[in-house]
């Protein structure tokens, strides 16, 4: 907080111009320019998050109408005129690199939401807990990773989202046990799509709930055993 | 429909599910459809308004995790954002007025897609508390996507006046709402 935004008696800066977006009242460069802004400037996006909750209540003004169905029928044709491709589900799923790119945004949209809404039911009985996901999440760092545990083949699949490592560090993942020492899984190799191979001692860990973590570690991994750099990401399994 | 509900089929959609997809335009769609109308002000145009809303629904679901609104009130951002996009392309009267009329009356939703009465009331009363022309233009603003060029217009004021109006009644409203 710096401390004009506090003695100032009127809005100013950035929460004065994700007030006005929000509010409607901007002309149409000024809008173009702050809608920009919410895709590029995550404490922007946050100005603006917070004054669409604090005006929402406005929106009881509007009435509910009826459209005609010609509407879904061309929603439809714009999103799914070309619906044989969606057949990729069924074969080679692990391997398609557009799954995994959908995965790691929905999936992690997901997530985020089944730790922020506890009233959420389970997911539908088709999807065995055999497969759980995780988004190591940023933690100081731009560093972001989605993983997919699939208990039946003992894989882990990472799926790299942002943050690079420095030229001469690596990334390293841990499961994390409470109250025991992080186990590592070894080095994680470079690329948007790597797999590590998981022990049974890893499984059973894993099995009980332990959280994952990243951290950044010489080349090569720890030399200890133990981490010894910063956590730049975690995050723990969930269902799937 | 509860609200968690909502916020389900919203995960569901963000993960390309199509039944949870056409499940909640079922839901939602007419209380959005309201929104475009009413600041579209045009039948036809408020069609494809709508078409594109959940066009960016189904592509930017997962958006709505990094928001802190309810489930409808998202859904109502995002069709009040594509609207006031929109007008602002357009610069040409509204083309039916006795439509806006029409479409002008809240009806009461299912209970899912009313926002709490509380909430409601609450800014409301912190409306009344702005002088009566700044209640309504920053009503004018929010619920018709009104710009500054036309508030001041309406108003008669200079354009500058009316944004310093507008920022110093969103502060006194937001200091009224935490009050």
């Amino acid at each position: 907080m710096n401390g004009t935004e506090d003695s100032e008696r009127g809005l100013g800066g950035d929460d004065a111009v994700a007030a006005e977006y929000v509010l409607g009242a901007l002309d149409s460069d000024e809008r173009a320019a702050a809608a920009r802004r919410v895709d590029a400037d995550a404490a922007f996006a946050q100005l603006v998050d917070r004054w669409e909750v604090t005006l929402a209540p406005m929106a009881s003004a509007y009435g509910s109408v009826e459209p005609p169905a010609s509407v879904k029928q061309a929603i439809d044709r714009r999103l799914f005129a070309s619906t044989a491709a969606r057949t990729v589900e069924k074969a080679g799923i692990w391997s398609s690199l557009a799954f995994w790119r959908g995965l790691t945004v929905a999936a992690f949209a997901a997530l985020a939401l089944y730790i922020a809404v506890p009233l959420l039911s389970p997911p539908p009985p088709a999807a065995p807990a055999e497969r759980l996901v995780a988004s190591l999440a940023p933690q100081q760092s731009d560093v972001h990773y989605f993983v997919v545990y699939d208990a039946r083949t003992k894989d882990i699949g990472l799926s790299h989202v942002t943050g690079a490592r420095a030229p001469d560090r690596d990334f390293e993942l841990w499961v994390i046990e409470k109250n025991q020492s992080p186990r590592s899984l070894g080095v994680i190799p470079v690329g948007s799509n790597v797999h590590l191979a998981v022990s049974q001692e890893i499984q059973d860990k894993i099995a009980s709930g332990a959280i994952f973590a990243i951290t950044m570690e010489p080349k090569g991994g720890s030399a200890t055993g133990a981490p010894t750099g910063p956590v730049v990401a975690s995050g723990d399994l969930r269902d799937i | 429909m509860t609200p968690q509900d909502i916020t389900k089929l919203i995960v569901r959609t963000s993960m390309k599910d199509r039944a949870a997809f056409d499940l909640l335009y079922r839901q939602t769609s007419a209380k959005l459809f309201g929104v475009c109308l009413r600041v579209l002000n045009d039948r036809t145009e408020a069609e494809e308004a709508l078409q594109e809303v959940f066009v960016k629904i189904w592509t930017k679901a997962d958006r709505f995790a990094v928001s802190d609104l309810s489930p409808i009130s998202w859904l109502v951002a995002v069709a009040r954002n594509h609207s006031i996009d929109r007008i602002r392309q357009r610069r040409r009267p509204a083309a039916d007025l006795d439509e806006a009329l029409d479409v002008a009356d809240p009806t009461p939703g299912p209970e899912a897609l009313a926002v709490a009465g509380g909430e409601r009331e609450r800014i409301y009363s912190c409306l009344e508390e702005l002088d009566e022309d700044k209640a309504a233009a920053v009503r004018g603003a929010y619920i018709s996507g009104e710009s500054y060029a036309d508030l001041a217009e309406r108003y008669k004021v200079p354009l500058n006046t009316m944004r310093t109006w507008l920022r110093r009644s969103l502060l006194k409203l937001r200091e009224c709402l935490e009050r």
